[in-house]
């Protein structure tokens, strides 16, 4: 619904606004202007909203003390194939819960909901068993396996399917009149249509496989396997204290990504949402 | 083109029966409209003919070949939906031809066809467009470029025309009976509108809970309806039953004796019909009190009491009366239509 607001009224909201945005904006500033200073001047109190020395050679530090560049290609690569196998599995398993009439298919839907109840806590100590038997622990692989077949896929297909619903049935019927079959009424009509929802699923996974933290702790034990936020933690002098500028380097670094994701396709990430009632 | 030729064509939903042994007849090239209120069965009727809804029993034939196991697109038809159903995500041009290029159709063939069919809808400036950025007429034509780009052997339209304003409807029916004409393409059209039925139809089919209840001409079944359902469907404004029984007299109805010519036996419980344009004013008429008086420019209706019933009459002329007054009129005597009181049969 669009107000007409007078002037004063609309300062006034803006103002409220500002406000409102610190708790949010500050961390990110903290973090940022922190990552360039000095570690004695973190502490400095008063604290500086700017830093009153610059010292760059954090960033280069990153890079000295972990192989950080490998460890960011880990994270990447692995987000981006949890993120395209979570992208096909979920909107093909969505596409069939909404669209495909199959025996007992609200009673399996409600099962693979499920999943959403139970915390990774509890289900990682069988998991680290499945996957020592396979030889994959220190591997990439629970990282990649596990989001693609577990909880974020569960609501990647809850979103997808929310999405598939509420596409028009005469679309459908419209493909089969002009000779699809059930695949590529999928992949031709129904999958393009989905790209909103897509966009969703996409941010959403992409950012829960790059800040996964409990999986990679306890399946990955070498520094060159390491993904970011486990990375993270090692900045530590050799009395195991945080080396905060550094640190915060690393973290400024890591958090680029998301903030990349967000900007460009936050609209995508709304739209994607309304359409499963849930808020964005 | 093909005939299309239903058999004892039944569908029912588990227990829930809704279409009850349909026979149709539809000849090459024949234009039939399916007509009949909500939940008749018309539109289930017309999406078993698409292969869009299984036949519970019976038989579909297209072209003298039993379709009722084949696929839409195995059953050489092409179907206009309701709400249009284009791709949202393609353009006109590749919304009108999608279907030849699913079926291996090659690029200048679908360029030949998709223009052939533009021209005659006059869409060729819209080619580029994409769905949302057409008018709700504009939609309408594409679908109908859709389906005649393939040339296939039956067309069917699912009340194609209801999201259309009451002008543009009328533009488009036009259109919908000229591309008929040109095409000469079989034609199974659904509509709940009778003037859409009367207006475009080589034949109507009217349907009422899951039956049919006569099939004919247009001006066949506005002249000599089978039955109730179907006289009081077919002619806007409805036509006015009173029940009476047959006498010497005539209709003796409650507090009025309408003339009859015909012949039934004396005695005979009967609904007698007569269209609200075949009653006349006239001095010597039967007394009816105005209820209603609405004057239409062209014509006047006017809702009246004769005896104890409320009747509705149009004359062409205006007129001067007002609510309670008493005006006289006189039914057509060639026009009464007389029907059995508890089979709703006509009688001859």
């Amino acid at each position: 619904m669009k107000t007409d607001l007078s002037p004063r009224m609309k300062t006034a909201l803006y103002g409220l606004m500002c406000v409102l945005l610190i708790p949010f904006v500050f961390p990110t500033w903290w973090m940022i202007t922190s990552s360039v200073k000095p570690i004695s001047d973190i502490f400095a109190f008063p604290p500086d909203l700017w830093p009153r020395r610059f010292d760059l050679t954090t960033y280069a530090r990153v890079f000295e003390l972990q192989p950080f560049a490998r460890q960011y290609w880990n994270s990447a690569y692995i987000a981006a194939l949890v993120t395209a196998g979570t992208m096909v599995i979920s909107s093909m398993a969505g596409y069939a819960f909404a669209r495909i009439k199959f025996p007992f298919s609200n009673a399996i839907f409600m099962v693979v909901l499920l999943g959403l109840l139970i915390p990774s806590e509890v289900t990682i100590v069988p998991l680290f068993q499945i996957f020592l038997g396979w030889g994959m622990i220190n591997t990439h692989w629970p990282l990649i396996l596990v989001p693609i077949f577990g909880a974020p896929s569960v609501f990647a297909t809850f979103v997808m399917r929310q999405f598939f619903i509420a596409l028009p049935n005469e679309l459908e019927e419209a493909a089969r009149v002009d000779g699809l079959g059930r695949f590529k009424i999928f992949w031709t009509i129904a999958l393009p249509l989905a790209k909103p929802a897509l966009g969703a699923v996409a941010i959403f996974t992409f950012l829960h496989s790059w800040n996964l933290y409990l999986e990679p702790i306890v399946f990955l034990s070498s520094t060159q396997m390491f993904t970011l936020p486990q990375a993270l933690t090692q900045f530590t002098d050799a009395y195991g204290g945080a080396m905060w500028n550094i640190q915060l380097a690393a973290a400024t670094m890591t958090a680029i990504p998301v903030l990349l994701v967000f900007i460009v396709a936050q609209k995508q990430f709304v739209e994607g949402l309304a359409h499963t009632g849930l808020k964005g | 083109m093909a005939p299309v030729t239903l058999k004892s064509v039944t569908k029912s939903y588990g227990a829930t029966s809704v279409l009850h042994g349909i026979d149709i007849d539809i000849a090459d090239g024949e234009f039939v409209v399916l007509v009949g209120p909500s939940g008749c069965g018309k539109s289930t009727l017309l999406r078993m003919i698409a292969g869009l809804e299984t036949i519970t029993g019976g038989a579909i034939e297209i072209g003298g070949r039993v379709v009722n196991d084949l696929e839409p697109k195995d059953r050489d038809i092409a179907m206009v939906f309701q709400n249009y159903a284009l791709y949202p995500h393609m353009t006109v041009a590749t919304n009108m031809g999608f279907s030849l290029e699913h079926r291996g159709g090659s690029k200048a063939e679908i360029a030949e066809r998709v223009q052939w069919a533009a021209g005659i809808l006059g869409l060729t400036h819209l080619l580029d467009r994409y769905p949302r950025q057409l008018s709700g007429g504009q939609r309408q034509r594409v679908a109908m470029g859709r389906a005649i780009v393939r040339n296939p052997q039956v067309f069917l339209f699912d009340e194609p025309l209801s999201n259309l304003d009451a002008k543009l409807r009328v533009v488009m029916r036009g259109e919908i009976k000229g591309l008929h004409q040109r095409l000469g393409v079989t034609t199974v059209y659904v509509t709940h509108d009778q003037v859409e039925a009367m207006t475009m139809a080589d034949r109507i089919v009217v349907m009422n809970g899951g039956k049919v209840e006569q099939v004919g001409a247009p001006l066949d079944l506005y002249d000599r309806p089978a039955n109730l359902f179907v006289a009081g469907f077919i002619g806007s404004p409805a036509m006015n039953f009173i029940e009476g029984i047959v006498t010497n007299e005539g209709l003796v109805a409650l507090g009025v004796t309408l003339p009859l010519t015909n012949s039934a036996p004396l005695g005979t419980k009967a609904t007698y019909g007569i269209r609200p344009e075949n009653l006349t004013l006239a001095a010597d008429g039967l007394p009816a009190k105005i209820t209603l008086i609405e004057p239409m420019g062209s014509e006047t209706q006017v809702t009246m009491t004769l005896g104890d019933h409320t009747i509705t009459g149009v004359f062409r002329e205006r007129i001067a009366a007002r609510p309670g007054e008493t005006i006289h009129i006189r039914p057509d005597l060639n026009a009464i239509h007389l029907f059995d009181a508890s089979t709703g049969l006509r009688i001859e």
